[in-house]
């Protein structure tokens, strides 16, 4: 029995290594696609595709802004992984960001925010508002029966608003008739860690939140509860797991992630202040990342990074060619297709060896 | 000649599990012919393939001497294939005549022609025996009708022949009478039945010859009258198997659990446990009898603190339990084996090493100050998966990977992983190979020889027979019979009861209520 350790690692690692394939493979199938667009709809198509892979690692500038991008969609990403292991489809990390970001505003722009204090004060506050906005709709959930997804998908909306409200009559503005606060102190600032770009403080808090929501899911009672639940809640009940405050725990510590993004967006070196609409529907595409990730904290760096580069590249191409950054919602669609259906490398190259055998299999499953 | 004929047929699944392995089947006309094997045999793969569910990867259907493939089950349908499931697939709100000619509906211009639906109905259940009213809706009818149903539904789309999957497993034993009357006269006219199933008497009883499987293999067809239930067990496990089990004398004064008035009440407000009392000892076995749905389930159920209940008092050790938690039920030594293992008893998506702790969350050996101790959660799962011999390659492999026989051991292995004051087993070998079964019959009575009570129900009279130290019959939420299991006790004089033809007075039960 002493080799069983080893098989653990060698089964773990051929899992590991057949997602990694299905991954790369959803995303080889997903540019090509994206490139025939392109040559269809584009007049240089040669210039749209050079930015699209190549422009966000040119300059300096431009791999900030990745980078940037690569600590928010991690941020965003471990959120959904959170909600998504104990099986809750809790749409809310938008609203989270938005309260989150809105409390931090409120104590920073206070004279707090000019106390050394200033900025870890404004991060806590915006985890709390942040886990009391996921909070809700796991108790709605709990205590209610109200279905997770529609409730925090409502809740968005009210964050969103609420930001907006709150910006035009209660935030100090530098000016009347601007949908943006005056900027924040200095001490409430996160300091960009390289010069001149977008890389801050963010980065180094996405590295720890992976770590701790990695330990706390796979090294802790609480963590092992919760994928039990995930798992099967009929399950759990029976093992005596309080299935309930499983669920409505694991909303509200994602939710304290959502709000540190929040955090991370408004006091970062992007805004330093609080703006309407600051968060470009970033927040969202947590759903792609912790999909390909399946749920994996460990691996929502790794596809964040993917991601970040071409969410980039599709924003300067938008910029500097005619093909709009939409394009890059095909790949994303493309993407969560075939990774969150049944695909396998496999599949494909049989696929494409006898079609019609394979189409008749697949009707007759049915 | 043959009437259908399999000749090599293989088949592997994605994912490499080999389900059949140059597989051969040979059907007569006119015969009933079973198919026999453990579970994971390959029996069901077969079924589906021969019903056009599932495409061979390797070798040939011959029906009527012609080559034949079957792109689905409507082309099997066609060609005069029928199949009944052992999950009905009927829609409980419509009417019996409307289930069966469902999809190939009489028609009198573009409407449906209920007079002549209902006549057909009629018709054939007359003509094959099998007698259903076809009016009123299927959900009122119990089991063993709906199956008649399902097998009018085969006949009505002109099954030559019809494969029926694990028939009897939901039948009381007058039912299964029913259904071999029903059998026969079905092949007296004409048509030609395949019969799965794993328990021996019922095939010997039923078919002409029997084809038995092993490991995705055929390893043998032989005349029902040529063999015995012995000779056929072995053939199936390959090795001889002895299906009993000894259960040792025990002291059985100590009362462990009491159960006083329990009412349960289910999600439509139907009162399924109607006042029940019961008390079960130390080191003893006590059988719950009945045709499920007669409130067996929900009675465990409500004592592992899983179902409210309406009413009654449930105690321990003679404390009140009622309204405790699970887990603190579980802390007084109660433990459970629930019916479905995939739905209820394990997470198949989690390693077993994962499984065998989820009960043990709070324990202080796998758990502490909240942080998990992995080394002594897999050392734990090393050593059951030892003293269970679970097959299995290591602790980190996830549940869903292993045979239904495997995933209920690793159940038995976490609840028996200490000795329980309060046993509770629900179907505890449903789906589970003899080999397996033997090995969970095995473990239960060594849990009450060492004075465990046991309260154990399962749809296998056999299995109940081979345990209890006790019975207790129930019929629709309510205790109709109470029996000491003696030698005399006969599946037959249980089934009077289970199906509520009779019952006993108060005076008749006192003995077998303690």
């Amino acid at each position: 029995m002493s080799n069983v350790p080893a098989i653990d690692k060698s089964i773990r690692f051929k899992a590991f290594r057949q997602e990694v394939t299905r991954s790369v493979g959803a995303l080889v199938i997903a540019l090509a696609v994206t490139t025939v667009i392109v040559f269809l709809t584009s007049k240089a198509p040669l210039d749209a595709l050079t930015q699209l892979f190549t422009a966000p690692a040119a300059k300096t500038r431009t791999i900030g802004l990745w980078v940037d991008d690569i600590a928010k969609l991690t941020l965003t990403g471990l959120a959904f992984s959170l909600v998504f292991q104990a099986r809750q489809f809790a749409m809310g990390v938008q609203g989270q960001v938005y309260i989150g970001a809105i409390a931090a505003s409120f104590v920073v722009l206070s004279p707090i925010g000019t106390t050394p204090f200033g900025l870890a004060a404004g991060v806590l506050a915006a985890m709390a508002a942040g886990a009391f906005y996921g909070f809700l709709p796991g108790i709605a959930k709990a205590k209610l029966g109200a279905n997770e997804i529609v409730s925090s998908l409502m809740l968005n909306y009210i964050a969103i608003e609420l930001c907006n409200f709150l910006v035009r009559t209660s935030l100090p503005l530098p000016q009347a008739g601007v949908l943006t606060t005056v900027d924040f102190p200095e001490q409430s600032v996160l300091p960009a860690l390289v010069a001149n770009t977008r890389i801050d403080l963010g980065l180094i808090f996405a590295i720890v939140a992976v770590l701790v929501v990695w330990f706390a899911l796979y090294r802790t009672s609480w963590g092992l509860k919760l994928r039990l639940v995930g798992h099967n809640a009929r399950f759990a009940e029976y093992s005596g797991i309080k299935s309930t405050f499983i669920m409505v725990s694991a909303m509200t510590a994602s939710g304290a992630l959502g709000g540190l993004l929040g955090a991370v967006f408004v006091q970062g070196q992007t805004w330093g202040k609080l703006t309407v609409q600051f968060e470009g529907g970033l927040a969202f595409e947590g759903i792609l990342v912790a999909i390909v990730a399946r749920s994996r904290p460990l691996a929502v760096p790794i596809v964040a990074i993917f991601y970040a580069y071409l969410r980039q590249g599709a924003s300067l191409m938008n910029v500097r060619t005619d093909v709009p950054a939409e394009v890059i919602g095909v790949v994303t669609a493309i993407i969560i297709l075939l990774v969150s259906s049944s695909f396998s490398v496999n599949f494909v190259s049989k696929l494409f060896r006898r079609a019609p055998a394979a189409a008749a299999v697949q009707s007759a499953a049915k | 000649m043959a009437l259908l004929e399999a000749i090599g047929i293989g088949k592997t699944y994605p994912g490499g599990v080999v389900a059949n392995d140059g597989v051969n089947l040979v059907i007569e006309p006119g015969e009933v012919h079973a198919v026999v094997g453990e579970n994971g045999a390959g029996k069901s793969t077969l079924m589906k393939i021969l019903f056009g569910i599932e495409q061979p990867n390797a070798g040939r259907l011959v029906l009527d001497g012609k080559d034949v493939s079957f792109a689905g089950p409507r082309a099997a349908i066609d060609a005069g294939i029928g199949m009944v499931f052992q999950h009905f697939s009927l829609v409980p709100s419509f009417a019996v005549y409307e289930n069966v000619v469902m999809g190939s509906e009489p028609r009198q211009g573009i409407r449906f022609d209920r007079k002549r639906a209902i006549a057909e109905v009629q018709a054939l259940s007359d003509k094959f025996r099998l007698k259903v009213d076809p009016l009123p809706p299927v959900s009122s009818l119990p089991v063993g009708q709906q199956q008649r149903v399902e097998i009018l539904k085969a006949l009505y789309r002109n099954a030559r022949i019809l494969i029926l999957d694990e028939p009897t497993a939901v039948l009381a034993p007058q039912e299964v009478q029913e259904l071999f009357v029903a059998i026969r006269s079905l092949v007296a006219q004409g048509k030609t039945v395949i019969f799965i199933a794993h328990k021996l008497p019922e095939v010997l009883e039923i078919s002409d010859r029997i084809t038995v499987m092993r490991q995705g293999k055929t390893v043998g067809q032989v005349k029902s009258s040529e063999v015995t239930e012995k000779s056929l067990a072995a053939l199936m496990v390959g090795r001889e198997v002895t299906l009993r089990v000894d259960r040792k004398p025990t002291d059985q004064s100590k009362r462990v659990a009491e159960v006083r008035g329990l009412r349960v009440v289910n999600a439509r407000g139907t009162e399924v446990v109607a006042g029940l009392d019961l008390n079960v000892h130390a080191g003893e076995i006590v059988g719950l009898v009945g045709v499920e749905g007669n409130g067996q389930a929900e009675t465990l159920e409500a004592i592992a603190g899983l179902k409210p209940i309406a009413a009654g008092d449930i105690t321990l050790s003679g404390e009140a339990i009622n309204g405790l938690p699970v887990l603190d039920r579980r802390g007084r030594g109660l433990a459970s084996i629930p019916e479905d293992r995939i739905s209820e008893g394990l997470a198949t998506g989690a390693t077993v090493a994962e499984n065998l702790v989820s009960t043990k969350l709070t324990d202080r050996r796998f758990v502490r100050s909240g942080l998990l101790d992995l080394k002594a959660i897999r050392d734990n799962a090393t050593k059951l998966i030892a003293e269970h011999s679970i097959r299995v390659g290591g602790p980190g492999y996830t549940v869903g990977t292993l045979s239904g026989g495997n995933m209920q051991k690793v159940v038995v292995a976490r609840e028996l992983s200490e000795q329980p004051k309060l046993l509770l087993v629900n179907q505890p070998t449903r789906g589970v190979d003899l080999g397996a079964t033997q090995f969970i019959w095995r473990t239960i009575t060594d849990a009450r020889d060492k004075g465990a009570a046991v309260l154990l129900s399962s749809a296998d009279l056999s299995e109940l027979l081979a345990l209890s130290d006790r019975l207790l019959v129930l019929y629709r939420g309510r205790l109709v019979a109470a029996f000491l299991n003696t030698p005399d006790l006969t599946p037959e004089t249980l089934g009077t009861y289970m199906l509520g033809l009779s019952t006993q007075t108060a005076e008749d039960m006192k003995p077998a209520l303690r």
